[in-house]
């Protein structure tokens, strides 16, 4: 009976102005013997650690630390993945390597976070609020709808929504800064 | 604004405390670590109440009223003398009231802080029919990607772009050394304005309240936070990080102490 032996190995190694990059190698291979798995494991091990080391010497593309656009909110390095089998290598495309976490966030048609808008939603739905009444709340202080209101915006309505239904804000979080 | 956090908080073991500490900070939690990290243990992770101190009160009632003040302009319900009044003293009547020393001296504040009010309102440079971008507003700054904790503050005013935090202070400040001594709060309202909007602040002001006996508005504006303040502030949230994670919590005696409400509790330290 074949015996399947799956290896991996990764590697995150930091970056100036708060970059890093992490690389990934997986290898799956087949033993006949039980008594391999000691040796071929380590000799995965020195394999993996050896190719992960190599190709994270490119260090590629890095946030120019005096330019207030890049990196300004915390956009990490794509991880590189490469996926080798039975000594066969192919190197991800791209267009298929995971991207930085701040967009893969959930899609949805409000400018906000999915947070606010599930918290909006739900200030509304629980007080039975009118919701044209929360779209003129916006309207009125941001001269736009509730849906196109950024992060801040919509903290704001969040605020004065909690104020309108008689919650005080800073009771929602008992470790919330004063204000 | 900088104030401190609530300390009364429902119980929890101090692995909670640790772990809240961990996933996020703010400006003044963050300034507070680095003067003393035994003073951030009393206050943040054993959380030993202490009487709420007068100037925090007065600073809290200034922002109250300048919070009402600030909304009902953006309402295009622009509050009376009388109702502001009301509006301030509705704060410093609030919860925290009862828990302040005032020495037999608590008229004098009240009057001090009202004072302090008017000159705002006398003043203040912000024009009055400009609609403000924001009051008060909490946001916060998702940094996991950096291995940072979240970032949390609230500001007092956005107007134009520009960052306003007020200020009551005792003496007046030196406008040339504002940009250091505020840097930490101010980078963070920088990073948290930039996450929040997907915009660059048009610059940061900082509006100072000094308690003399004829108060006095003092502006200092600041230029937008530059690429450098910002990895400085984020080296400072490694550090805070980390030493959360070694619980390494050793005083750190120096003028500070005079005033220091945990100066009993640090004498004991060894």
């Amino acid at each position: 009976m074949a015996i399947k032996l799956e290896a991996t190995y990764s590697k995150k190694l930091g970056l100036p102005n708060f970059s890093s990059h992490c690389y990934v190698v997986s290898l799956s291979t087949e033993l006949t013997d039980l008594s391999q798995v000691e040796a071929e494991s380590r000799r995965l091990y020195a394999l993996l650690q050896h190719t992960v080391d190599k190709e994270l010497e490119e260090v590629g593309y890095i946030p120019d630390l005096h330019s207030p656009a890049q990196n300004g909110n915390g956009h990490a390095r794509p991880v590189r993945t490469r996926t080798v089998r039975n000594g066969g290598a192919t190197r991800t495309p791209a267009s298929e390597r995971p991207q930085p976490t701040h967009e893969a966030e959930p899609q949805h048609d409000w400018a906000c976070s999915p947070k606010q808008r599930a918290l909006i939603l739900r200030i509304v739905s629980e007080n039975k609020l009118d919701k044209d009444d929360v779209e003129a709340m916006a309207r009125q202080l941001f001269g736009i709808g509730v849906k196109e209101c950024d992060k801040m915006q919509a903290s704001q309505i969040i605020e004065d929504l909690f104020e309108k239904v008689g919650q005080k804000p800073g009771g929602r979080n008992p470790w919330r800064q004063r204000a | 604004m900088i104030a401190p956090e609530p300390l009364a908080t429902p119980a929890r073991t101090e692995e909670d405390v640790l772990r809240y500490l961990r996933q996020t900070v703010s400006a003044t939690r963050l300034t507070l670590f680095l003067q003393c990290r035994l003073k951030f243990y009393f206050r943040y992770v054993l959380q030993l109440e202490k009487p709420r101190s007068v100037a925090l009160h007065v600073g809290g009632s200034v922002h109250a009223a300048l919070k009402a003040w600030n909304k009902a302009r953006w309402r295009k319900a622009p509050l009376t003398t009388k109702q502001l009044r009301s509006e301030f003293l509705s704060a410093w009547e609030n919860e925290d009231h009862a828990t302040v020393c005032w020495d037999g001296e608590e008229a004098k504040h009240r009057q001090m802080s009202w004072s302090l009010v008017e000159t705002y309102l006398r003043e203040t440079t912000m024009p009055a029919d400009v609609p403000p971008d924001a009051v008060e507003v909490p946001i916060e700054a998702d940094l996991s990607p950096l291995g940072l904790p979240k970032l949390i503050g609230v500001l007092d005013l956005v107007q134009a772009g520009t960052i306003v935090d007020y200020k009551t202070s005792a003496t007046t400040p030196n406008p040339e050394k504002a940009a250091h001594l505020n840097e930490i709060q101010v980078s963070s309202y920088a990073v948290l304005y930039r996450e929040a909007t997907g915009k660059l602040e048009t610059g940061t002001e900082i509006h100072t309240l000094v308690k003399l006996k004829t108060p006095k508005l003092v502006i200092t504006p600041l230029p937008p936070v530059s690429g450098g303040q910002k990895a400085r502030l984020f080296h400072l949230m490694e550090s805070y990080l980390s030493g959360i994670d070694r619980q390494h919590w050793i005083p750190s005696p120096g003028l500070q102490c005079a005033v220091c409400e945990y100066f009993d509790e640090c004498r004991l330290w060894q």
